[in-house]
This record gives C-alpha cells, sequence and structure tokens, in this order.
C-alpha cells in the first residue's frame, strides 16, 4: 500500500533523486537523506517557520509537504543562499543588526525575508512584521531581525 | 504518522475512480497544511492520499466566464490574494485569505481546502457565505453545485460525498461589487485561529448578510432584508437589538481560546464594528 | 580600550548561523544509530496495570522495547536537589506525558509505529493539579512518603517552605495597609529547538551529547546512575537552539543511557515540542503581599506568602522557590519584612528554572502591590519607588549584598525614555515597575587560555552559549587582554572532554564568573610573558608591564602576538593559563551563599486598551537595565529586549491549560501562544545603566534576565491606569481583561481573599 516513490528534484541547483516513503516529509528528505540540516524542525504543525525553504519560488514550511509532493520541484535551502562562502547582504545584516541569538531560528527567519525581500524590496516595517509573522523566534529578537531586513532592503538600495 | 498510499491522477475520473476504490479510506489532498496535521496527529488515518495538484483540470487559476469568478481547487490562498479582480469584487474574502497563517501557509493552503475541512473557524467561510459562493463537486455521478450555506454540516463535517470532490469555488461577480467588510478577534496579533470572525455586506437594495465564524458548529449566515442595518440613519439601540437578534442563530462554546460569553459578546461587538466597516466602505473591520 | 570590549562586535560562530552550518544537536549523525519514541500516557495520573509489548515487539526494526521492569530495581531515581525522578515511571504516572516505556527501532518511523501499538492497561486515578487541590484536606500525595525519609512534611504536598524576615512586622506603625492575592500561570520555555539527546557506549564508559545547559551536572548525574567514574562519561553539548532555563538539568538522558547500554548501539530521543511541553515549564505561583505604608509612602514592613505550584517531580523548582522569593520585598529599604513561600508537589510537569529563577512571580504580585499603594496613597509610582529604593550600599536584606548599583538612575532613566509626567492620551494609560534578582550566590569556573606560538589563541570554557552571547563576549575578552584579532582566536566548548569543569551556565552568570576565570587565564598568560620578556630582553621582571595586548619595556613596547614568537624561541609551543574563578558557599546563608550581584531593571509602557474587547496594544515599552559595563552593547541590547518580549508572553496570552483531571487542553504550538513579530509593541526602546561598578571583567555584571522580571507588572499598572480596572491574574488575555471591565466593581477581585484584602485596605485607611 506504502510502497516508495523515486522522487527527482533539484535542490541549491544540484539535481537530486531519492527513493521516499509517502509519509516521508520534504523536513525530511532533506535533512536526514540530502544530510542539509540547516533547515530546521521544530512544532511539525507549520507554526513556527523554522522548516522554511523555497519550493519552486515560494516559501513554505517543509514539515507540511510531503516529499513526493516535491517530485519535479525546484528546492532552495538556507545552504543554498551563500556562494563560496561568502554570506549574502541578508545574512550579514542578520549579523551586523544582533539579530542572531541562538540561531536556531535563524535559517528560517533567512529564508523567509529573502522572500520577502523578492516580492517588496522596499518594505515598510509593518510589512516586515508581517512577512516575517510565520517564524518564532524565542530568543525574541524581533526588533533585531526587522532592523537587519530593512538594513539589507537599504543596502539594495545603494 | 501512520503509513498510506499516496496516487497523483493526471485527470479529474481518475482522481474520482480513486476516492470511489477506496472509499471510505482516500483523502484528497490539496495543500496540506490541514491534512498533513492529521495525519501526524492521528485524527485522521487514510490508506490513501490522492493528490490533486497534477490534475490537468484543477490547474490553478482564477478564471472570469458568465458573471462568475471561477477559483480552482488547488488555487492557493496567496494567489487568491494577489489577484486584482478578487480585490476588485471580493475585498472582504481577500482580507480573510489574507489572514489565513503566515506567508508560508497561504503559499500552500488552497480556498476549496480551508472550507472541505469545514473549520467552523475557516477564517474564508463568512466572506463565501456573505458572498453567495457556490461549491462545484464532482463525483461519481457527475457534476454538482452546492450552495456554500448547504455546504457546512458541522465541524469537519461537509455534504460532499466520500467520493466527491471540490473542483472549484465559483463566485457570482455583480456589476457594482457589494460593500463588505471582515474583521476577527484573536489571542494575538501574529498568524492565529480566529476566536470570532465576521464578515458583512451590504448592497444597495438595503439587504444585509452576515457571516459568523468560531460561533457554533459550523460556519453561519444571518441575513436582514429590512434595510435597517444598511441605514446609516438607524440609531445606534435599534441596531444593537436586530444585531443581537440576529447572533441569536450562533451557539458559540467555551474552548480554549475563549469561553462562551466572551464569545458571544465579542460577537455583537464585531458584528457593530464590521457592519459600520461594510456600510462607510472601508472594507476592513 | 582600544580593543574590542566595548564595541558591538559581530557574534562569533554567526557566520556558520547564518547559513544554515553551525551543528545543533539534532544536526549530528552517528552510524548505526538507533532512534527512540516515548510511550505516555493521555491522563494525569495513572496506576499502571500492565504493559503489553508483544505487537511493537514486531514492528520490522524495532530493537528495544524498555519498561521500568527492565532497568535495575529499584528504578533508579535522578534530580538535582532530590532524587524523586524515577528514570522511567513506576507503577504510577504522576503527570500527563510522563513515560512508562520507550522504543528504540532502526527507524524514527518505525520506533512510532511500535510506540503506538503498545498496549498500556491502567486506571486513571485522582489528580492534584491545582494549589488549594494539593492542600487540601486528605488530598492525594504526589510523591511517596518513602521517598521522603526523615522530612516532617513528607505525609504532606509541601515538599519545603522557606521562611525569611527581618524587623517586627506586627508593631510597625502603618498610616494604610495594602494587601492583595495575585497568581502568576504555568508558561512553557518554547525554545525553538526541541530536547534531546544521544547516547552510545564509548569503551568501557559512555558518551552523551544532549541539549543540556549544564554539562558537568549532567556528567554527574550518568556517572551516578551507571555507577562510572567521572572520566569515563563525556558529555558532548552542542550549543543549545535556546536554553532558557529550561535545558539546565537531565531529563530523558538518563533513560537514553540505559538504552544505549543494554543495545550497544547509539540511541537518539529527541523530543516532539508537544513532549517537550510536556518536560518543561515555570513554575506558576499564588502570591500575596501585604505591605505597610507612611503617609509619605516610607514602606513600614511587607509580608509575602508566596505559594508556588510545583510538578510531580522537584527537579530544580525548590531552589528556585528559595532563590526567588528570597527578593520578594523588592529592592526596597523595608524596616520590618516576613516572606514565607512553600513549594508544593503536584501531578503535573515537572516546573523548573525560567528566565527569571522564580523572582518574576512574587515580583508581579509585590509590584502590582506598590503600584495600588501609590494610588491609594495619592502618590505618583515612580516617586514610591525612589522613596523607597535602597541606595547604593544599602543592606536592603540584613546581612547580605548590599544594593550594588546606583538603582535610582535606572528608575530616572526609564521614566525619562517613556515620557513619565507627559499626558497619556484617552484609552491608554501608563505603568512602570522595578524588577530585582539575585545574581548566583555559589560558583567555579575554570578556563583555559592558550596562546600559540604565531600569536593566536586557542581557549575553552565550560559555558553553554544558548543566544545569550558569551562566545563573543569571552573572544572579546582574550582579544582584549591579549591584543589578539578576534578572528585569530579559538573558543572551544561543551566537550568535558576538552573543556575544564565549569558549574553551570544559569543565573546569568557566565560573562562575570567564566568572564573572570578568562580574565585570570589571560593574566596568566601576561605574567609568564613578563617572565619571558625580562629573560629575553635581559631586563628585570618589575620594570616591565605586560597588559592590554603589549609587553612594555623600558625602551619599547611590543605587541604580545609578535613578542611570542621571540619568546618562545626556536622550539615555539604556547603560553597556557588557567583561570578560577570561585565563590565559595557560605555556612549558615539562607541561600548558602549571599548573591555576587543582583540584576536590576525598570520596565515602563504605554499601553491602550480596547474597552469592548479588552485587546491591549503595548503603544511603548521601555526596559532600562544596570548592567555596570556593557562587554558587547548590541548584545546587551538583544538581551533585554528579547527577555522583554519575553516577558510579554506569559504577560499577555501564554499559559497551560489544563482540563478538570489535569491534562493540558492546548498542548502543542497551534493553542499555545506565543508572541511574533506582529506582537512586538509599537516602540521598543531599551537602554542601559552603566557605571562599571560590577564584580565582573570591566565592572561588568550579569545581565540577560531582568528585563523580564517586571514587565507584567508594568503593563498590569498601565491597564489599571487606562481603565481603572484592576485585574490580579495572569495573563492578561483581552478575556481577562473584558471581564474585569464588565464587573461593576472592578476593583473587587475574584478572590475572596482580595475582597478581604479590600475590606482591611478601608479599615487602615480610615486610621482603625
Amino acid at each position: 500500500m506504502s510502497r516508495t516513490h523515486l522522487i527527482r528534484l533539484t535542490v541549491n541547483r544540484v539535481p537530486r533523486q531519492v527513493e521516499v516513503t509517502p509519509r516521508h516529509m520534504l523536513l525530511d528528505l532533506l535533512r536526514d537523506d540530502l544530510g542539509l540540516t540547516g533547515t530546521k524542525a521544530c512544532c511539525l504543525v507549520g507554526e513556527c517557520g523554522a522548516c522554511t525553504v523555497s519550493l519552486d519560488g515560494r516559501i513554505v514550511n517543509s514539515c507540511l509537504v510531503l516529499a513526493v509532493e516535491a517530485d519535479g520541484a525546484e528546492v532552495t535551502t538556507i545552504e543554498g543562499l551563500a556562494t563560496d562562502g561568502h554570506l549574502t547582504r541578508l545574512q550579514q545584516a542578520f549579523l551586523d543588526e544582533g539579530a542572531v541569538q541562538c540561531g536556531y531560528c535563524t535559517p528560517g527567519q533567512v529564508m523567509a525575508a529573502r522572500d520577502l525581500l523578492a516580492h517588496n524590496p522596499h518594505p515598510t516595517t509593518a510589512e516586515i512584521r508581517e512577512g516575517l509573522a510565520g517564524n518564532l523566534c524565542r530568543c525574541s529578537c524581533y526588533a533585531q531581525i526587522i532592523a537587519a531586513v530593512s538594513a539589507a532592503a537599504a543596502e539594495e538600495e545603494k | 504518522m501512520q503509513s498510506f498510499g499516496y496516487e497523483h491522477p493526471e485527470w479529474l475520473g481518475q482522481a474520482v475512480d480513486l476516492l470511489r476504490t477506496h472509499r471510505p479510506h482516500a483523502r484528497p489532498l490539496a495543500g496540506g497544511t490541514d491534512l498533513v496535521n492529521r495525519l501526524r496527529d492521528g485524527t485522521l488515518r487514510p490508506h490513501v492520499v490522492v493528490d490533486l495538484k497534477g490534475i490537468a483540470e484543477l490547474r490553478p487559476g482564477i478564471t472570469q466566464a458568465d458573471g462568475r469568478l471561477w477559483i480552482s481547487a488547488t488555487t492557493v490562498l496567496a494567489d487568491l490574494v494577489a489577484d486584482e479582480r478578487m480585490r476588485t469584487h471580493f475585498p472582504a474574502l481577500v482580507t480573510a485569505a489574507g489572514v489565513v497563517g503566515p506567508v508560508q501557509i497561504r503559499n500552500r493552503a488552497t480556498l476549496a481546502g480551508n472550507i472541505c475541512n469545514a473549520s467552523p473557524a475557516a477564517d474564508t467561510a463568512p466572506p463565501l457565505l456573505v458572498y453567495r459562493a457556490q461549491v462545484i463537486a464532482r463525483g461519481p455521478a457527475g457534476t454538482r453545485s452546492i450552495p456554500i450555506d448547504a455546504f457546512f454540516l458541522g465541524p469537519g463535517k461537509t455534504t460532499l460525498a466520500r467520493d466527491e470532490l471540490v473542483t472549484a469555488i465559483e463566485l457570482p461577480v455583480r456589476d457594482r461589487p457589494v460593500q463588505a467588510a471582515f474583521g476577527r478577534l484573536t489571542r494575538r496579533r501574529g498568524a492565529d485561529l480566529a476566536t470570532v470572525s465576521v464578515c458583512v455586506s451590504v448592497d444597495g437594495t438595503g439587504s444585509t448578510r452576515i457571516g459568523y465564524g468560531a460561533v457554533g458548529p459550523r460556519p453561519l449566515l444571518a441575513t436582514d432584508d429590512s434595510g435597517v442595518l444598511a441605514d446609516p440613519a438607524t440609531d445606534p439601540a435599534t441596531r444593537t437589538s436586530l444585531l443581537a437578534r440576529l447572533a441569536r442563530a450562533t451557539s458559540p462554546v467555551s474552548d480554549v481560546r475563549a469561553s462562551q460569553e466572551y464569545r458571544r459578546s465579542m460577537l455583537l461587538v464585531l458584528s457593530q464594528r464590521v457592519l459600520r466597516a461594510a456600510v462607510i466602505g472601508e472594507g476592513e473591520g | 580600550m582600544n580593543g574590542p570590549v566595548g564595541t558591538s562586535a559581530e557574534r562569533v560562530d554567526g557566520p556558520a548561523r547564518v547559513s544554515g552550518g553551525y551543528r545543533y544537536l539534532g544536526d549530528i549523525r552517528l552510524p548505526d544509530v538507533l532512534h527512540a519514541k516515548l510511550v505516555t500516557l493521555d491522563c494525569a495520573r495513572a496506576r499502571i496495570r500492565s504493559i503489553d509489548a508483544s505487537a511493537a515487539r514486531r514492528v520490522p526494526g524495532v530493537v528495544q522495547v524498555l519498561t521500568a521492569a527492565d532497568l535495575p530495581q529499584p528504578v533508579p531515581r535522578f534530580g538535582p536537589q532530590f532524587r524523586d525522578r524515577p528514570v522511567l515511571a513506576v507503577a504510577e504516572t504522576k503527570y500527563h506525558g510522563e513515560p512508562v516505556a520507550a522504543v528504540a527501532a532502526e527507524t524514527l518511523a518505525a520506533a512510532e509505529d511500535a510506540a503506538r501499538l503498545i498496549r498500556v492497561e491502567y486506571e486513571e486515578l485522582p489528580a492534584v493539579c491545582t494549589i488549594a487541590a494539593a492542600l487540601a484536606q486528605g488530598a492525594p500525595l504526589v510523591q511517596d512518603p518513602a521517598l521522603r525519609l526523615g522530612d516532617p512534611l513528607a505525609n504532606t504536598n509541601v515538599l519545603q517552605e522557606h521562611r525569611y524576615a527581618w524587623g517586627d512586622t506586627e508593631t510597625a506603625a502603618s498610616d494604610l495597609i495594602v494587601a492583595g492575592t495575585y497568581t502568576f500561570p504555568m508558561v512553557t520555555h518554547f525554545a525553538i529547538e526541541r530536547h534531546g539527546c544521544i547516547a552510545a557506549r564509548d569503551g568501557d564508559g559512555i558518551t552523551i551529547w544532549s541539549t543540556i545547559q549544564h554539562p558537568f551536572w549532567l556528567q554527574r548525574t550518568i556517572a551516578e546512575l551507571l555507577s562510572l567514574p567521572l572520566a569515563k562519561v563525556r558529555v558532548v553539548a552542542p550549543d543549545p537552539g535556546g536554553g532558557f532555563g529550561g535545558k539546565q538539568h537531565a531529563k530523558y538522558e538518563p533513560l537514553v543511557a540505559f538504552m544505549a547500554m543494554r543495545a550497544g548501539r547509539p540511541v537518539r530521543l529527541i523530543l516532539t515540542l508537544e513532549e517537550t511541553f510536556q518536560a518543561v515549564r515555570r513554575t506558576s505561583a499564588q502570591v500575596r503581599v501585604r505591605t505597610g505604608f507612611r503617609a509619605d509612602g516610607a514602606i513600614t514592613f511587607r509580608e509575602v506568602d508566596a505559594d508556588y505550584l510545583l510538578g510531580a517531580y522537584a527537579d530544580i523548582a525548590d531552589r528556585l522557590v528559595s532563590k526567588g522569593s528570597y527578593v520578594s520585598c523588592g529592592p526596597y529599604r523595608i524596616p520590618a519584612a516576613r516572606i514565607v513561600a512553600r513549594s508544593i508537589l503536584s501531578h503535573t510537569l515537572p516546573s523548573t528554572a525560567f528566565r527569571g529563577f522564580g523572582a518574576p512571580q512574587p515580583l508581579w504580585a509585590s509590584e502590582s502591590n506598590m503600584d495600588e499603594a501609590a494610588r491609594a496613597l495619592g502618590i505618583d509610582p515612580v516617586e514610591l519607588r525612589l522613596r523607597n529604593l535602597a541606595r547604593r550600599g544599602e543592606q536592603f536584606i540584613p546581612g547580605d549584598t548590599p544594593a550594588d548599583g546606583a538603582w535610582e538612575q535606572t528608575v530616572r532613566k526609564a521614566a525619562e525614555l517613556v515620557g513619565w509626567g507627559t499626558p497619556v492620551p484617552a484609552g491608554r494609560g501608563r505603568g512602570i515597575a522595578v524588577g530585582i534578582k539575585p545574581g548566583p550566590t555559589t560558583g567555579l569556573s575554570y578556563a583555559t587560555v592558550r596562546l600559540l606560538a604565531d600569536g593566536s589563541v586557542v581557549m575553552s570554557s565550560g559555558t553553554s552559549d544558548m543566544g545569550q552571547g558569551a562566545r563573543t563576549v569571552y573572544v572579546q575578552i582574550a582579544a582584549e587582554e591579549l591584543g589578539v584579532p578576534m578572528d585569530r582566536i579559538t573558543l572551544l566548548m561543551g566537550d568535558t572532554a576538552v573543556v575544564c569543569y565549569d558549574q553551570q551556565t544559569s543565573a546569568s552568570r557566565s560573562t562575570v564568573l567564566m568572564g573572570n576565570a578568562i580574565t585570570y587565564a589571560c593574566r596568566e598568560v601576561q605574567a609568564q610573558l613578563r617572565t619571558m620578556a625580562a629573560r629575553h630582553c635581559q631586563v628585570d621582571e618589575s620594570a616591565i608591564e605586560v597588559a592590554r595586548g603589549v609587553v612594555r619595556l623600558p625602551d619599547r613596547q611590543i605587541p604580545i602576538g609578535e613578542f611570542v614568537r621571540l619568546g618562545l624561541g626556536r622550539l615555539g609551543g604556547e603560553v597556557i593559563g588557567i583561570g578560577e574563578s570561585r565563590k565559595e558557599h557560605v555556612p549558615g546563608h539562607p541561600l548558602s551563599g549571599s548573591p555576587v550581584f543582583f540584576e536590576f531593571n525598570c520596565t515602563a509602557v504605554d499601553a491602550e486598551v480596547d474597552a469592548e474587547t479588552g485587546d491591549i496594544l503595548l503603544v511603548r515599552h521601555v526596559t532600562v537595565s544596570d548592567v555596570g559595563k556593557a562587554i558587547n552593547p548590541m548584545q546587551v541590547r538583544g538581551q533585554d529586549e528579547g527577555a522583554a518580549i519575553q516577558g510579554l508572553g506569559h504577560t499577555l496570552m501564554e499559559q497551560y491549560i489544563l482540563d478538570e483531571s489535569g491534562r493540558i487542553s492546548n498542548l502543542g504550538a497551534l493553542d499555545y501562544r506565543i508572541p511574533t513579530s506582529m506582537d512586538l509593541p509599537l516602540q521598543l526602546c531599551s537602554d542601559v545603566v552603566e557605571n562599571a561598578d560590577g564584580p565582573g571583567p570591566y565592572g561588568a555584571k550579569g545581565m540577560s534576565e531582568g528585563a523580564l522580571l517586571c514587565v507584567a507588572p508594568a503593563v498590569a499598572a498601565a491597564v489599571t491606569d487606562a481603565t481603572g480596572a484592576v485585574i490580579r491574574d495572569l495573563p492578561l488575555t483581552a478575556e481577562r481583561v473584558w471581564r474585569a471591565l464588565s464587573t461593576p466593581a472592578a476593583d473587587s477581585s475574584p478572590t475572596a481573599t482580595a475582597t478581604a484584602a479590600a475590606d482591611e485596605q478601608r479599615r487602615c485607611a480610615d486610621g482603625t
């Protein structure tokens, strides 16, 4: 009944092929099968945003996506942002503004912020708050995260 | 999570066949934002999950024809919120869809899924009631169109048969968009389930429609054709007592989000606020 | 200072954390690992009749099913204060979520499938889940009196009673007495990283990987349980993804250790968020405060009766009851005081340390009491506090560490930042409160600093950096002392086999105690360099100074990094410094030791209250802390602002909701709400007072809990200011505020005690 499925997808520009059971989540596929542990697991009900990845250009909670649903998809994870060890402006802004405390929610925050800036390069503070509302930070450095997103947006403008 | 099979049909007919073959142990999957949680917590244990996203006839999209907007079953809320026609004709639905979860959820969750779960608190339900939506369903016997008010039966229960699928939601487009507003109360400002939600529309004939969410076993519709509510000159006491009378149809309960008493009171507060917003055309309560 | 101390240096290890490279516990992959799943019952308390694991054992991939019967008998118990917690429930489960068995399998899916197939026959028993129920006549005893031999309270649910008193509260002459009873809810830490651990047999010992905050304490616990020498127990503790106190002490590490030893293979247990919620919570409380005032506002006496509701096992909660209640009279000059705090056991999940360590609960009561008094006396709340605030050097708790800061500066700064004295628009209110918390009372930290031949540095510390930023602060200190650029320093942490002993990471101690150890280690390196320089340059040692990165000779100065090459000579090698920082316990002291410092904070808010719905909107939130010296101002700001928002959680929305039988009804992220980015106050403003008067490096004090301490009373005061309603229960949900507003005599609070208090207050105000 629950046979395995061979799926093909592109993760961080690299084509991958993985055999999965239907109850295997995209989150598990990334972390366990591909070893991309930058994407974090927490609530597993789509509330905290720690597992945020980009799926075909849109951010999703990878804990709510069956791996089989990602067959043929293009996935970008936190590991896919920096190139040759050079952080993106947004990632650097997180460090410059003190937006990383324990850092556990950070990959999800960065993915959500990146998506926000892609759709809205010059967001207002209210728009940043709304855009990141799906990413919980219990260290609660929201003010710093918002500042980082603003700074990255301003930098982009220069 | 218990194991299950996964089917990914290409045609609508195949999907219906799968549902019929496995009934009642098959579950359709659109966005999965609710289904996956229920698979994980064990409240649903289907043998087969039928993914609708590869079905040619259900491709995501909002199309306008014959005076109606047709929202396919796999259209995600993020696309609905961004659609100009939706924003023009159904702003209260756009407001409601825009508060379903955060971006990550709206990128995945569908309008059809939101109503098929039949949560009493589904944010999009009150506006769909107010806007006279029709649910288009396909089953072994063919296609039928169900008025949204007849669609909801109770928590998690709809009129859909186990081998029926929602293929689209249809909304009648008017020449002049009806004035409407949506508002809700939540426990925090960030993404949350509604404690109480209300949608109100007021049309040119003086007819007022009120959709209530989270205050009964299913989303409810109340109507007032007296013109009293639609008239900005109505004195507040009359308006309040009429709103209170309409709200008698609701039957709020106490749960972890709020007590019955609070819900009852907030229903009135919110109804007044949203009505005001609808009458003066603010769009949002 | 020209070095990095006092600058907002970027987080050490930051790039790995923004690019997904940092390896937290859950990211560790061991070959041959088994995945564990707990088996729990869906009720608060039950007698276990039988456990049938036969179906579970048949699931392909299942390697082990462990029940209490498979453990050494009697089942080993552990706990940081009392050895009261069994590795698995014995005969009876005592809280909703206590495991009765565990499964280990080749895959997590198999372990989960098998766990579902374990049939437990049980009888649900009546549970005591509130203070009243636990104290009621004939209440079932949570703990077996046999576990509490020699304890006079063994036949009650009171675990301990702590009493502090000075002066004579009976004879104090007061013009006004204000009294009230306040409640503080059960809330949970909700670190985004869930709790987890991995255990593996390692030669003739064991290695445990854990999200633990106190690796050395865990090492001791495991060594005792497995009868192994400390040297055979290695604890690897990657930086926790948030701790806030919840990860201080062992929870399931002992269970997983037994499973791994039995299986002969590594076993890994990562709790779900729901299981994490059933593993840690803050200690809830009911606190009655009664304070006497003279007409001019001077406090004449204060009485505090604080009942804290612990869970079924003590964990470290009784310690936080004693320590948190110790400062429950506040930072005030009070001639007479009587404090009685009780630790009460219940059939709820074990409560433990949580940012503030028992202080926010009584502060909620005592600072709200100050606000009620200010209104009754007609004295401005800021004035009332300034009038009573202990000034530097005053022993506000007789015989103990005196006030160690110019606390009035903190209050004045917060008042100024919030615009105290300026008008507040209609519908809004303004409130202020102060918070105090004792720092660590004992401590022992070692640090090593190794200056290598090329002038780079490898240092080690046993602190856990769970987001408070210890890594960065330590590297800043060493860089400052040795004149080495921060990026040429490697700091090792989180492995008991590699780093030297550190007692624990708690009580905001690390900048002070470990910071001092690192400073001493650097100074030792400097001293060796001085000897080396004397030898090398043929100069008398007394003519050489080594400090802040340079070797200062009579005729020239050489940067340390450059000098060490010369000094070490052809063989190279390294200069090794070891620092030890010790705070001894004090025999006879009620806390076994005097606080090394106090954390002091003042919080002021402007809040808008929706009169129809009860919704509170934080318009402005000001938080000011006395930090002595901000080694890293950006991190200090982040800690204070983060603590402030975390405090808004228990103030406005967070609480466990238990049903009548004691089950948690809102288990999990969907119905346990914490603040999001949209719940930030419209304006959040933090500032610090820096007088370099702390006991840590460069005059630093510990910080990072302070800004959470008095959020609740400040917000509640603003709500009262806006609406007139006095609310004595948290959280201030919209419904609760609405209820207070819609009850005609909003002031008369729900409990009879408080009504009696109001009567008492009127009587006293009349001069009787």
